[in-house]
């Protein structure tokens, strides 16, 4: 398994589309808009933006971990080839989730480093793990809904439904506009959405508020639907095809 | 007798009675039964969509009969997968981007735990001037390579290939055809799917001849070229008189329609000198057969059950 995740994290970091994703869009918007000023809660906009951003970053790499990519190599064989291989479906998914999680690393340290260099973020050291932590097992259910949309899409449209979907999740979870700018309706929405909860975690992270249950049960109930969707799929597609 | 790797005797491959429907009306296998021995080279041949594929992929698991037993090296096929006893090229297979050739052949040798070396993967493919590059820029023949070297990267002891040198030229197929062989020479068991019969004649020890998903003949490869021997001749001729044909040496098979005869021969060269002396007038005569095709049409027209010769 460890050598099916190193192989897959090797050719992710080669494409171009993933480390921009990961890396360069979060950064640049980070570097547009964290010279605001103003604080709300307790935090400042670029402390704020510092944990938007590493959501966007760390949902996007959990997501393209598996999203697209799975949705072309269902298609073009490469998943029958590997399927006739000793490697067993749970160390698939396994091997899959841990992509997802360790590609987060780079996007969020690289946010970290410039929250405090350029941002003039202060954090202790606790709450900064605190954060870390909250992203790294927040991003699973993100995981899963990559594997979801690349059982569910072809090669073609995967693609645009998983753009789709993350920009939905992100401006209507509140990550590119504050919740509370958000009309009524809009709003109930986010209630529901799993990014709106990830990064409220984040934010009580930072301000070392408590984190709130009801967003980690929410984000544990959409990792158990998810997968659940994404086992159901697997399970049709390797009995019926 | 062979011993497998259970240590117990068995067939490599026993398919008893499987049935796959995938539409109520279509019927990919309808009743196939055969057995492969450890160390045989069996080619299954057939036309496109005589259930070749379908065939291979139940064998890998990759799809479930709809009735049947498939038992591969003794067990279920997941369990033989999982134990890294089975290689396998499918006929589509394309290769994950963003990858170089080295780290494929890298990856599979560690999931099959280092069956086989790096050196020896490369020339058996004939890939070894590929090893670095990336995916992206390998042609189809080239990929075609690739996956046979993922397929052997397990020296398994049974080797699906599933038309297996259909983007190959002609230097490729032959130096692919060698290592096949290689390969069955160190034990492997070889079944693979062609619709040449010349492919499956030159590399087989055994034919199993499918068509609309059933076993129409099952031999050796000379037993099945015999059948091949059958020539059509096709002319037109006045009033042609069909028990008159059937006389001719080595015709089994007369229609006449109209002015145009159709002549079934197991000995065009008797025939054709023969029906020359009846002093008829024959007109635009044409010669055909040898091909799958004819041998198809031969096989599937003998009236009595499906010819299996048995195969010890």
């Amino acid at each position: 398994m460890a050598a099916f995740l190193r192989f897959e994290i090797v050719r992710s970091l080669r494409n171009v589309r993933f480390v921009v994703f990961i890396a360069g869009f979060p950064v640049l918007l980070y570097l547009i808009y964290a010279k605001q000023t103003g604080t709300s809660q307790g935090l400042t906009v670029a402390a704020i933006l510092m944990v938007s951003m590493a959501v966007w970053s760390g949902m996007g790499s959990a997501m393209f971990a598996t999203g697209p990519q799975l949705a072309r190599e269902r298609q073009n064989g490469w998943m029958r080839q590997l399927r006739v291989s000793p490697i067993s479906a749970p160390r698939w998914f396994t091997a899959k989730l841990a992509q997802g999680l360790l590609l987060i690393i780079p996007g969020f340290v690289l946010l970290i480093l410039l929250g405090f260099g350029y941002g003039h973020v202060h954090l202790a050291a606790g709450r900064v793990a605190t954060l870390a932590a909250v992203i790294l097992l927040g991003v699973i259910p993100f995981c899963a809904l990559g594997l979801v949309i690349g059982l569910m899409f072809d090669g073609q449209t995967a693609q645009v439904a998983q753009m789709l979907t993350l920009l939905v999740l992100a401006f209507l979870g509140g990550i590119f506009i504050p919740y509370s700018n958000l009309p009524h309706v809009m709003q109930d929405i986010a209630n529901v959405l799993p990014s709106y909860h990830l990064v409220q975690l984040g934010w009580n992270a930072v301000a070392g508020r408590a984190l709130g249950m009801t967003h980690v049960l929410a984000l544990a109930g959409w990792t158990v639907a998810l997968g659940l969707i994404a086992v159901w799929r697997w399970r049709q597609e390797s009995t019926t095809a | 007798m062979i011993t497998n790797n259970k240590g117990a005797t068995g067939p490599a491959v026993a398919f008893r009675d499987v049935v796959k429907v995938y539409h109520p009306d279509i019927k990919a296998l309808d009743h196939v039964t055969f057995d492969i021995q450890p160390g045989e080279t069996v080619a299954l041949l057939g036309p496109n969509g005589a259930g070749k594929s379908t065939a291979i992929d139940t064998m890998l698991g990759l799809r479930a009969p709809t009735s049947g037993e498939v038992r591969i090296l003794g067990g279920p096929a997941a369990a033989a997968v999982a134990a890294g006893q089975i290689g396998g090229m499918l006929q589509t297979g394309g290769l994950p981007e963003g990858a170089r050739v080295s780290e494929l052949i890298g990856l599979f040798r560690q999931l099959y735990r280092d069956r086989r070396s790096t050196t020896e993967l490369l020339t058996l493919a004939g890939i070894a001037d590929l090893a670095d590059r990336r995916v992206e820029q390998l042609s189809g023949g080239q990929t075609q390579r690739v996956r046979f070297a993922l397929a052997l990267a397990g020296n398994p002891e049974l080797l699906f290939l599933d038309e297996p040198t259909a983007a190959l030229d002609v230097e490729a197929r032959r130096h692919f055809w060698r290592s096949v062989e290689t390969t069955a020479r160190q034990g492997t068991t070889v079944l693979f799917a062609t619709h040449y019969l010349e492919e499956a004649d030159a590399n087989a020890t055994r034919i199993i001849v499918v068509n609309h998903g059933r076993v129409i003949a099952d031999g050796t490869p000379a037993q099945i070229k015999a059948f091949t021997a059958t020539r059509t001749l096709r002319f037109s001729t006045a009033a042609p008189d069909p028990s008159e044909l059937l006389k001719l040496p080595g015709v089994t098979d007369v229609v006449v329609n109209g002015d145009a005869v159709t002549v079934r021969t197991g000995d065009a060269d008797g025939t054709l000198p023969a029906l020359y002396a009846l002093g008829r007038q024959i007109k635009a005569m044409e010669v055909g057969g040898g091909g799958l095709e004819e041998a198809l049409i031969a096989l599937t027209s003998a009236d009595n059950d499906p010819v299996t010769e048995g195969v010890a």
